[in-house]
């Protein structure tokens, strides 16, 4: 019989490293013990038999956009937007179908902090690119990470990195690069922005199909003195070099502890240390198997496309089988998340954003249309009280007495009580 | 910071939302939630309005009479045919036609140079810093929000549109309310009794699960006030900020007790090819403004109403080569409404006067503020903004 503690322990493990329990998985990681948990939830065997037969998504190199007014524009926009459909569609049957979803689940911190929206680049293609480039890397070394990002396509284009010449350099990508996606405020200079802006010029991105170039004769191979360092600088030198300071470690270190344990509580400087390989997998580790997690003061919202993915493996629901009618892009929208497309550079935000009185409307909304596509087997052939199955099921650690009442009043209509469960405080907060 | 997420909103307007088992409130519900606690006729009424970005304010109050302007920015500056006179040198961009007929009328204030302390260029940090109202420490709590912590209890009193929270109205123990542009459909009958249950707190809550449990609670409040708002006002503008307005004024015609109401628009990050999409945004936001208050003019509320336009910083004065600017730092805030006392407050910074290659700051935006809490919000200024005691007089006496 597991302990209380080792019940929320385990179901933050789940719901935070992964995406939620696929039906019967939480009761196993109880049996198996907390101790073992954390080995359990973090392999990414390279085969994943929950993803056997997904299809990749028809991606296609679009060209540039017909001109305003062509005959042909109407059909080109279709063309995008069912793509990106497409694209939404594929990430999300993989976060929901993995048996591994540590992989995705580190995908879509990194997109979250490289965050790029699809609502500038437009091309599907480039960002699937960058989605990819971030699946490589995501459980690996950050260097590399970083090395492909500052020329992945998409990033580039969406932080004006192609406008950025000897000439006149533009600031976008070189600030962005060191305030959110390296070292965090108060780790450089103003000075230093415009020198990482001259580091960056010279490259030029063919937007429909994701490529980047170097052009030497745009670029600044100057001295340039940054963060202390005077030397020439190219793109990816840039990047090891930011890489390489003290200041990355302690940075990725407290991004990975605001998504995965506490937005509030620092996190602790000893977290750094592990990170100093820049080895990714080390890190996550640390931070999954770090006492912080059994605190209790330490509950995350979470994120509308957190709780939707979590919400499908528990009830079996595949997303890109949903009727096109249930309207599944237009609820994330609703809700204030879809997958490629943040509101801006600095990603989405994080708990008491997520909990408003729309947002509660939508998700109670979206949950009615959810359960009717749902596998509520599990509630069906609930062995005993079926409140403490949905418990299991969900791989909620404890009911309140509050929500305990709201779900015995549902209890003989298995489609309204897992309404109930999946809009319950306890489940929409990862406590 | 959500401004998407709120554009979104706008553009998937007219989805159902509604599942199988939601069935919508009973009239009788609506008049009885609506009729009860209206805001009464007289009561001064704020709308504020975010360009998230960094609006570049020399497009915006154009100092078109300085030859420095056009020499900074070549490519990228407005001659005198393509602005709109003020006095003084300065004029609006061409596009703002709706706030030049306001400006004429004496109902628009323009701060001029309008900042912080020791700017931040982070558009995250910096507009952090406006809504907190805490330039010199990071704080959580939203200036408007620390002003509901005054107020007695009321989802309502103030609310943003979208569904993601916007800082500026969260409070350190309570926060505004956020509203879906294309109605609010809650569930009723059995499913409504046990996501009233649902809503209940518990001892066993952390904090945010409580608030969880407050969100779903305040939904059956607020829903029940605006739904019959919120069905009658579609998005029929392809401003997004015209059709936040729309929703904002059918509220403030229906009377509902709100006192702050907050929309927001995004895109004034013009690090490239700036000089058409700027003057197209600026002229969206000043049509919105002026259709907002030309809609408020007709009700019995046509002079509590009183908007504030900000955004986090102004741009570079000197244009990269992408016929852009970066991010800089003092821009103008606009006031407006018939009760404002219309014309320039402060200086124009000088562009022969650059700090560091940016515009000097010449007004603290909590002056601005402290006008809007005192005189719009009736509220000490200083129990919101702790320690600060000078301000604007942006609103006319009587």
């Amino acid at each position: 019989m597991a302990t209380a503690r080792d019940r929320l322990v385990i179901s933050r493990l789940v719901h935070r490293f992964t995406f939620g329990p696929k039906p019967g998985q939480f009761q196993r990681l109880l049996r198996g013990g907390v101790a073992h948990a954390p080995t359990a939830l973090l392999r990414s065997p390279v085969h994943d038999p929950g993803l056997r037969g997904l299809r990749e998504p028809s991606l296609s190199d679009l060209g540039p956009f017909p001109a305003a007014g062509s005959p042909t524009r109407a059909q080109f926009v279709r063309s995008l937007n069912q793509q990106a459909d497409d694209l939404v569609l594929w990430w999300l049957d993989r976060m929901v179908l993995s048996d591994y979803p540590i992989t995705e689940r580190m995908t879509w911190f990194w997109h979250g902090h490289w965050a790029t929206a699809i609502a500038k680049v437009r091309y599907p293609l480039a960002m699937k690119i960058q989605n990819e480039t971030m699946r490589t890397y995501g459980l690996g070394n950050f260097a590399d990470l970083s090395r492909a990002m500052v020329v992945d396509g998409a990033l580039v284009y969406w932080l004006d990195g192609q406008l950025n010449v000897r000439s006149a350099p533009n600031e976008n990508l070189g600030r962005e690069f060191m305030e959110l996606f390296t070292l965090g405020v108060g780790n450089y200079s103003e000075d230093d922005v415009k020198a990482a802006a001259r580091g960056f010029t010279g490259y030029q991105v063919v937007r429909s199909s994701g490529t980047v170039s170097f052009q030497p004769a745009r670029h600044d191979f100057s001295e340039i003195t940054l963060l202390k360092t005077t030397s020439q600088f190219t793109a990816p030198v840039l990047s090891d070099y930011v890489v390489s300071l003290d200041a990355n470690a302690r940075f990725i270190a407290e991004r990975l502890w605001y998504r995965f344990v506490s937005s509030i509580s620092p996190a602790p400087a000893s977290l750094a240390t592990s990170f100093a390989s820049r080895q990714v997998a080390p890190l996550v580790h640390a931070v999954a198997t770090h006492p912080g997690l059994g605190d209790p003061a330490n509950a995350l919202v979470k994120s509308p496309v957190e709780w939707f993915v979590a919400v499908c493996r528990a009830l079996s629901i595949t997303p890109s089988k949903l009727p096109v009618s249930l309207g599944l892009i237009n609820y994330l929208y609703q809700l204030g998340q879809a997958p490629f497309d943040p509101p801006n550079v600095g990603g989405w935000p994080a708990d008491e954003a997520w909990l408003t009185t729309a947002s509660a409307q939508a998700r109670l909304a979206f949950a009615q249309n959810l359960v009717r596509h749902a596998n509520l087997g599990p509630v069906h052939h609930a062995k005993g009280d079926r409140v403490h199955a949905m418990a299991d099921w969900l791989g909620v650690a404890t009911w309140s007495v509050r929500t305990t009442k709201a779900l015995r009043a549902a209890s003989s209509d298995a489609a309204r009580m897992t309404v109930v469960a999946i809009c319950a405080p306890e489940y929409v907060v990862s406590v | 910071m959500t401004d998407i997420s709120r554009r979104q909103f706008l553009k998937y307007t007219g989805v159902s939302t509604l599942g199988a088992m939601a069935t919508t409130l009973s009239l009788e519900d609506v008049a009885r939630a609506a009729s009860a606690s209206p805001l009464p006729l007289g009561t001064p009424i704020l709308v504020i309005v975010t360009l998230y970005g960094g609006n570049d304010g020399l497009n915006t109050v154009v100092p078109y009479q300085d030859p420095a302007y056009a020499t900074l920015r070549p490519g990228l500056s407005l001659t005198e045919a393509q602005v709109l006179p003020l006095g003084q040198g300065l004029a609006l961009n061409g596009s703002m036609t709706g706030m030049k007929a306001l400006w004429d009328k004496n109902q628009l204030g323009i701060v001029l140079g309008v900042g912080y302390p020791q700017p931040n260029h982070s558009h995250f940090s910096s507009m952090a810093i406006w809504q907190t109202a805490s330039p010199s420490s990071p704080i959580s709590s939203g200036w408007i929000g620390r002003w509901l912590d005054t107020q007695s209890r009321d989802p309502l009193r103030a609310v943003g549109v979208g569904s993601v929270l916007t800082p500026l109205l969260a409070g350190a123990r309570r926060s505004g309310s956020m509203l879906p542009f294309g109605g609010m459909v809650v569930p009723t009958g059995a499913l409504g009794a046990d996501v009233h249950q649902l809503a209940a707190s518990s001892a066993a809550d952390v904090p945010l699960t409580k608030e969880a449990a407050i969100a779903m609670f305040n939904m059956f409040q607020v829903a029940s006030t605006v739904e019959p708002v919120l069905a009658g006002v579609r998005a029929t503008s392809t401003n997004p900020l015209t059709n936040q307005l729309a929703l904002v004024a059918g509220l403030i015609a229906a009377g509902v007790p709100t006192r702050v109401h907050a929309v927001s628009i995004a895109g004034f990050d013009t690090h490239a090819n700036e000089l058409t999409a700027q003057t197209s945004l600026i002229g969206g936001v000043s049509d919105a403004v002026s259709g907002f208050l030309a809609q408020v003019n007709t009700t019995p509320r046509a002079n509590d109403v009183v908007v504030l336009v900000y955004s986090e910083f102004g741009r570079r004065p000197i244009a990269n080569a992408s016929n852009g600017t970066d991010h800089g730092t003092a821009g103008p805030v606009f006031v407006a409404g018939n009760r404002v006392a219309g014309g320039f407050y402060g200086e124009q910074p000088s562009l022969s006067a650059l700090v560091g290659g940016d515009l000097a700051v010449t007004s603290d935006f909590r002056d601005v503020y402290a006008s809007l809490l005192a005189d719009v919000l009736s509220s000490d200024p200083a129990s919101v903004i702790p320690g600060w005691t000078t301000k604007l007089n942006l609103i006319a006496a009587g």
